[in-house]
């Protein structure tokens, strides 16, 4: 997946368009499937749970559960109607084309699924060799986090 | 990549130091996001232009102090507006969190 710079304007306000090929936009939609990953409990208002008053976690785990629900139905829509999403380009290309509010959901969704599988797997260091054991639930996790990784880099390329 | 370390300023625990929710005008609260293994630096300084608005090099200044500190004293606000950064920076996924400013 590439970005496909326009106009500036379009750019800061309007759609920002990706090439993508076949593969990728299969690869893509089989790791949108997987959304949410991260529990709405996951998130911690304070690093010190005596400070925290309990209204308050409860507002944050609230809202990040309303958001998640949020996400998923745009995802539903784009699942039921991948066309308004990924239209034919010129010479056989596809693209990929999101609006500026579209792009920062898109990002949201592939990191709690990047995270997700991260905290699924004991939230490892992933600098080391290798960062889990060897298995097979394991090394689809990672794959999992790589190929999420990716499309975000692919993704950020637009602000860069 | 570091260790997710402790706060160096661990906030008040005891009963009566906690703020009501009525009473929480001062700018005592700090906004810090800590270092994860997982997140993408590119993606953490977007997430911090998106949610403070700030540019490009102010942005990435804080994700590096993240990468290699540790931790990023983002900014210090009241109770209402640290929460609400709180939540934003929580729903990209970041770690962060706020404390209370002893």
């Amino acid at each position: 997946m590439k970005f496909l710079p326009g106009k500036k304007s379009d750019a800061l306000e309007q759609s920002l368009a990706f090439s993508i090929d076949a593969r990728e936009e299969g690869l893509l939609l089989a790791i949108l499937r997987l959304y949410p990953v991260l529990p709405a409990s996951h998130h911690r208002l304070t690093k010190d749970p005596k400070s925290a008053a309990a209204a308050e976690q409860r507002l944050l785990e609230e809202s990040m559960a309303q958001q998640k629900a949020a996400h998923k139905r745009k995802l539903d829509e784009l699942f039921l109607a991948p066309q308004r999403y990924f239209k034919d380009g010129p010479e056989g290309q596809r693209r990929l084309a999101l609006t500026r509010s579209q792009f920062e959901w898109l990002l949201q969704v592939l990191n709690d699924i990047r995270v997700g599988h991260w905290v699924r797997l004991g939230c490892p260091d992933l600098d080391q060799t290798p960062p889990v054991a060897a298995n097979r639930a394991n090394a689809r996790a990672l794959q999992i986090m790589q190929l999420s990784g990716a499309f975000q880099s692919a993704l950020l390329e637009a602000v860069r | 990549m570091a260790e997710v370390s402790e706060p160096s300023a661990v906030p008040g625990t005891e009963k009566e130091k906690k703020p009501k929710s009525t009473e929480r005008p001062d700018r005592g609260y700090l906004v810090l996001c800590w270092n994860d293994p997982v997140n993408l630096m590119d993606y953490v300084t977007h997430v911090f232009r998106v949610v403070f608005g700030w540019p490009k090099a102010r942005a990435e200044k804080h994700m590096m102090q993240v990468h290699q500190t540790g931790k990023s004293l983002l900014t210090r606000e009241t109770f209402e507006k640290a929460e609400h950064y709180v939540h934003q920076l929580q729903s990209y996924g970041l770690h962060a969190t706020m404390e209370r400013e002893e």
